[in-house]
């Protein structure tokens, strides 16, 4: 009865019913009222605050913005629901990445759910000859638009720790092209864990501005599922909304399912390296993060309408 | 809500901050600090219809000296800000953007 009655709240509240939250739902956000905590991501630094103690590759994340998804060409598109929707942009320059994290704890072990509706697009270009008709594979035809060929990466992914400093990252990229902006689709997911600033304090690694901060090297990532063609819906300012959950097991250390508007991939088998070494100050660590990375010069943008995070405990 | 623009970037020639949607705000300053260089700067609001075409807001221009912070507000702004500097000899800039509904 109660899970009849529950049921039918969510599938009564517009908010809600587009999403299917496991019972106890931690974060709502609607990126129409604020920004609900998701931030920009920085590396560390020293214990006088300088800046330049922070790793080049983690220092520069952009602050994620309340966008109203507006346009040259059309004006104001607005988001999914209500007027605004949370935007990651990078710079335009190859490699950039825009971060956006959101910090919480865990009360429980078990299944945590994160559900978005997002879009991505990458910024529309102004001018120019007729050799910008072409990009990558795409040849402006009326229907595909090279605006499309320049858009890299988007990633969702977690940053936990528990039992006794333990630390691990569950990761999911849908890459759209690869660094010479051919189109791959494909979902993947690194094999091994994210470098970290106390790696670099010890002298263990040093990446330069612009290094892929998940994993650097990209012969350290996997495929996973079939390739899958999103609605990138032709040019740069039209904004399609898809649908993704997630769904991850904080007691077994390992992913569970992606699904992606009408495909739901198995991840059960995609590796989840922990960290080599115990963390500290991390305990129980519950952190989830958003980026977009642009393989070409051009901005990449991702926008999420809202995000709801759910789990079992 | 406050964004940090520029974190303690170094820039030795004329720059201007990436584009910034303000289209929920209706108040808006902002926090200039050279923190570093040998430099000078001048700085000066810019507005945007689209995010990618830019002019200035208004004539004012605001200049921070070595180890400054400079503060000025910016009105009647549309969808988008940004800042544009003119820059001499090398500066290290922090820039802040406060908005608020």
């Amino acid at each position: 009865m109660t899970t009849d009655v529950r049921a039918a709240l969510l599938a009564a509240d517009p908010r809600l019913s587009k999403f299917s939250p496991l019972p106890r739902i931690l974060a709502f956000d609607d990126f129409d009222s604020g920004t609900h905590g998701w931030c920009e991501l920085l590396g560390n630094y020293n214990g006088r605050g300088d800046l330049g103690t922070v790793d080049a590759h983690m220092r520069d994340f952009r602050p994620p913005q309340l966008s109203s998804c507006t346009f040259f060409d059309i004006g104001t598109h607005g988001a999914m629901s209500g007027t605004y929707a949370l935007k990651l942009a990078t710079r335009p320059y190859k490699g950039h990445t825009a971060v956006a994290i959101r910090r919480l704890t865990m009360s429980g072990r078990g299944l945590v759910q994160l559900e978005t509706y997002f879009a991505f697009k990458s910024e529309a270009t102004l001018g120019g000859g007729a050799e910008l008709d072409t990009f990558g594979d795409v040849q402006w035809d009326g229907n595909t638009h090279p605006s499309e060929a320049q858009f890299g990466a988007f990633t969702v992914a977690t940053d936990l720790c528990g039992d006794g400093g333990l630390r691990y990252h569950t990761v999911a990229r849908y890459q759209n092209t690869d660094m010479d902006n051919r189109f791959t689709r494909q979902w993947i997911a690194p094999t091994v864990p994210e470098p970290t600033p106390r790696e670099h304090f010890e002298g263990k690694v040093k990446l330069e501005y612009a290094a892929d901060f998940t994993a650097p090297n990209p012969e350290d990532w996997q495929a996973f599922g079939e390739p899958q063609e999103l609605c990138y819906n032709e040019v740069p300012t039209k904004v399609n909304w898809h649908y993704l959950r997630w769904l991850v097991d904080t007691d077994a250390r390992r992913n569970v399912e992606l699904q992606v508007n009408d495909r739901v991939m198995d991840m059960r088998d995609v590796p989840v390296p922990p960290y080599e070494e115990r963390y500290e100050t991390l305990e129980n660590l519950l952190n989830f993060y958003f980026s977009v990375r642009t393989h070409s010069s051009v901005r990449n943008f991702l926008f999420l309408d809202s995000v709801l995070i759910s789990v079992d405990w | 809500m406050t964004a940090v623009l520029e974190r303690d970037t170094t820039f030795d020639k004329d720059f201007e901050t990436e584009p910034y949607e303000v289209a929920w705000a209706g108040e808006a300053r902002w926090f200039v600090q050279l923190v570093g260089g040998d430099g000078a700067a001048r700085f000066v609001t810019q507005v945007s219809p689209d995010g990618i075409t830019w002019c200035d807001l208004d004539d004012a221009s605001h200049v921070a000296g070595q180890g400054e912070l400079v503060s000025w507000p910016a009105t009647g702004f549309g969808n988008w800000l940004r800042v544009r500097a003119v820059v001499e000899g090398t500066v290290q800039v922090r820039i802040h953007l406060a908005v608020k509904a």
